[in-house]
């Protein structure tokens, strides 16, 4: 029930049509760089993946982490405008299904954001790369890792909207958290766990050791995330 | 009620904003890494600056491009939902306020934040300088007179990318469009400042300040050229269109 009342609150929001022009935008910025000067790329050496994910991939993560952090905002925003979380409050169901519904949300349009941007690099790849099967595999891997480290920043940026009051706060500690991943060296592993920080780790040229420890962390920051909204829901409530 | 006035009242508006909060703790998080990783800067003789140079650009250089028009976006949104909520714009519009003025006062509290903004950045800059020069044992600090009219021109190339944040905030009432267009126009701003036409895109043109003083200051880093024609002409007409377009839309969506 949660998931179809949610779907219906995000009607009027231009919630869908935000991430689908961002979801076009993100995929046009590969194809753009690449088809200004295919020659740059045609004679790097590499696999297509590695070249393409190289020169778009930074970007397109932190246009996916933007979008993610002003989505969750609106979310959010719906419901502490006109005081709709105190009548969500009111009624019988638990305050913690609102937190599993807005997910529901935000997380298939993350995927659509990432299916897109996959698209647009397959294409690059088999366009101007001359990718074959095997390469546009190793594309879709790529692509499935950067869609797992986002789960973390995702459900971060919902338990930051869901604690703020006002939107411009969670907006501002959004923007905040984007800003110090780009700051923290991509060299120190601990620095790099930060979930904002997650995503723009890039797969190909990464040991298999590390690559399974950013999955495991990336598992386990999201399940850490969805537990501390439950405490937080739950402290507030002992509080309000 | 003259602007003064109205500006005065803009101000009180956003007393409890946590604006400042916002602004202080995104100058610490530039800063901090900046004098944990100081000692990076003595190594740059294949790029031919000096240490004291470096850490100056290095960190004026992280604020330009993604953290200082971030921040605007942020102010936009305070400045419009601070109105939307319990619909305190339907009362302003009520008064016999002019609604120009209105728009222009809630873009001279914006204009200032930017400038806050600054300020604090260029405060940071120099706590951050001692605190690594101590660090380091070698003095990271410029002199004022270098750092305060940069500084002061950072400021004002930035005016159009501030006009610009307020006519998407004004203009678009939805507020994940708004939103989402301010953070996301930033993100090409490196790849069109790379191209000729840097001038039409004003969210480039702070990082494409800090970069030309980058070409000055490091001997092998490429020389860009900010011409003040036709760049000039072009920002203040972008600025000036925007703030029209934006005096003449204020609370449009509203009075309907």
């Amino acid at each position: 029930m949660s998931f179809r009342l949610e779907c219906k609150k995000i009607r009027r929001t231009g919630l869908a049509a935000a991430f689908l022009a961002g979801s076009v935008i993100a995929a046009a910025l590969p194809v753009i760089n690449t088809a200004a000067r295919p020659d740059t790329f045609s004679s790097m050496t590499g696999s297509p993946a590695a070249i393409l994910s190289d020169a778009n991939l930074q970007m397109i993560s932190m246009l996916n982490l933007l979008l993610i952090t002003a989505g969750a905002c609106i979310l959010y925003h719906i419901e502490y405008a006109d005081n709709g979380l105190q009548k969500i409050q009111s009624l019988p169901v638990r305050e913690s299904g609102l937190f599993i519904g807005k997910c529901g949300i935000l997380l298939p349009f993350v995927l659509m954001m990432i299916l897109f941007e996959t698209a647009s690099l397959c294409f690059c790849g088999w366009r101007w790369l001359d990718a074959g099967k095997e390469e546009l595999i190793e594309m879709l891997q790529t692509l499935g890792f950067t869609l797992l480290l986002t789960l973390p920043a995702t459900v971060t940026a919902l338990v930051i909207a869901s604690a703020c009051r006002n939107m411009w706060t969670a907006l501002g500690i959004g923007v905040l958290c984007v800003f110090m991943a780009t700051m923290l060296s991509t060299d120190n592993f601990i620095a790099s766990l930060f979930p904002y920080a997650l995503p723009f780790q890039i797969l190909p040229g990464m040991e298999t050791e590390r690559v399974i420890h950013y999955c495991i962390a990336a598992v386990c920051e999201t399940a850490a995330a969805c537990a501390a909204e439950i405490i937080h829901l739950k402290v507030r409530r002992l509080f309000a | 009620m003259n602007i003064f006035t109205l500006t005065a009242v803009e101000f009180k508006k956003i007393k409890r904003s946590k604006i400042l909060l916002i602004l202080i703790a995104a100058t610490l998080i530039l800063w901090f890494p900046n004098i944990l990783n100081a000692d990076l800067n003595f190594d740059m003789s294949d790029i031919g600056i000096s240490p004291e140079n470096s850490f100056f650009i290095q960190g004026f250089m992280g604020m330009a491009w993604f953290i200082y028009p971030a921040v605007m976006v942020v102010a936009t949104v305070i400045l419009v939902q601070t109105e939307r909520t319990n619909h305190g714009i339907l009362k302003m519009l009520a008064l016999p306020v002019s609604t120009p003025l209105l728009c222009l006062a809630k873009f001279i509290v914006l204009a200032v934040a930017a400038a806050a903004f600054i300020l604090f950045m260029t405060a940071g800059y120099y706590i951050a300088a001692a605190a690594a020069g101590a660090l380091n044992d070698y003095s990271f600090i410029l002199a004022p007179d270098y750092v305060l009219p940069f500084a002061g021109k950072l400021y004002l190339a930035s005016l159009p990318m501030v006009s610009v944040f307020w006519l998407i905030a004004v203009c678009i009432s939805t507020p994940i469009f708004s939103v989402g267009a301010g953070l996301i126009s930033i993100v090409p701003s490196v790849l069109i400042n790379n191209t000729k036409a840097w001038f039409v895109y004003p969210m480039g043109y702070p990082f494409y300040l800090v970069m030309t003083e980058y070409g000055e200051v490091a001997e092998n880093i490429g020389k860009s050229q900010m011409d003040p024609i036709p760049w000039i002409p072009v920002a203040v007409g972008i600025t000036l269109i925007c703030l029209l377009i934006s005096c003449l839309c204020f609370g449009r969506a509203e009075r309907r």
